[in-house]
């Protein structure tokens, strides 16, 4: 009750109001390939960002790739340090280990493949 | 075009980013959102690239609109936003122009038109800060409420309603504004 009051009194306009409706009023403007450049713009943005991950994974990858190989073959210099026992236990413990880290990377490549599609 | 329409508009580009229903939005709302800014810009041009600006942060955006008020005071919403961050942007960059001993171009006068095309509508919006000028063309140039114009500039109504009776007196002391040439 109290809203329709207020919008009624917002309604009651004086002389003042009218006239500056008048001159505040426009004729509309005609779009005139306005929303075409618009939606041009945005599908641009679209794309781009569906082919930022990508870049950005094979960028960090290139720059990744040096210092991974460098920590591979420090840790493989490490291992004889491991005992053989101590590997043999794990292996004996979880003898798919090879293959879930394998099937793990599928599934997230696989995820984020999806992803970059549904986008 | 209805309210309901735009909300079913809106959800398909909420729902599956449907380009085709944000450009009927576009092709919809243009004429008010590219009114609005031009009257607050007062530059054509400037106003259009941010018109365009507006509508792709309403896109990036799209999720956060409740569907509570209408469509047009939510863009408005980001058309007023868009323009005060170019309008800080600006200052600050004739600041750095300044600061490095060049000749600083002022809004203004950037915002300039040709005495021949200068309307009655420029004269009396000149008086206004940016701020009144906002508001009073939201009401009385795109017919938006007291609410939606609180809505829209994050203002309680009470303060919109000052803010108008200020602008009104404004005008009214510094214009006699019974001839005049449409804006």
């Amino acid at each position: 009750m109290t809203s329709k009051i207020i919008n009624m009194a917002e309604k009651i306009k004086d002389a003042d109001d009218r006239l500056l409706e008048s001159i505040f009023e426009t004729s509309p403007i005609p779009d005139a390939g306005f929303s075409v450049a618009v939606v041009r713009r945005v599908r641009r943005r679209l794309w781009l960002r569906r082919l930022a991950v990508p870049v950005a994974a094979l960028i960090g990858g290139g720059i990744a790739v040096k210092p991974l190989a460098g920590f591979v073959s420090i840790v493989a210099s490490l291992s004889p340090m491991i005992p053989p026992q101590f590997i043999e236990t794990a292996t004996s413990m979880i003898p798919q280990l090879p293959t879930v880290v394998l099937g793990g990377m599928v599934l997230a490549v696989c995820l984020i493949g999806i992803r970059s599609l549904e986008d | 075009m209805s309210g309901s329409d735009d909300h079913r508009l809106v959800a398909r580009v909420v729902s599956s980013q449907d380009t085709t229903a944000f450009g009927e939005l576009v092709r919809r709302h243009q004429s008010q959102v590219r009114n609005f800014l031009r009257k607050l810009a007062g530059d054509v041009s400037a106003a259009d690239d941010l018109s365009q600006d507006c509508f792709l942060h309403a896109w990036d955006k799209m999720h956060t609109y409740s569907g509570r008020g209408s469509f047009i005071g939510w863009l408005l919403k980001i058309a007023y936003t868009t323009f005060l961050q170019s309008r800080r942007k600006s200052k600050r960059y004739a600041e750095i122009i300044e600061e490095v001993g060049h000749k600083m171009q002022t809004d203004s006068q950037t915002c300039t038109l040709p005495a021949d095309e200068v309307t009655d509508l420029d004269k009396l919006l000149a008086v206004l800060d940016d701020e009144e000028r906002a508001i009073m063309i939201m009401s009385y140039a795109c017919g938006l409420s007291h609410r939606e114009i609180g809505d829209a500039t994050s203002m309680p109504v009470g303060t919109v309603k000052s803010i108008i009776f200020r602008g009104k007196q404004k005008i009214r002391t510094s214009f006699d504004i019974k001839d005049h040439k449409h804006g």
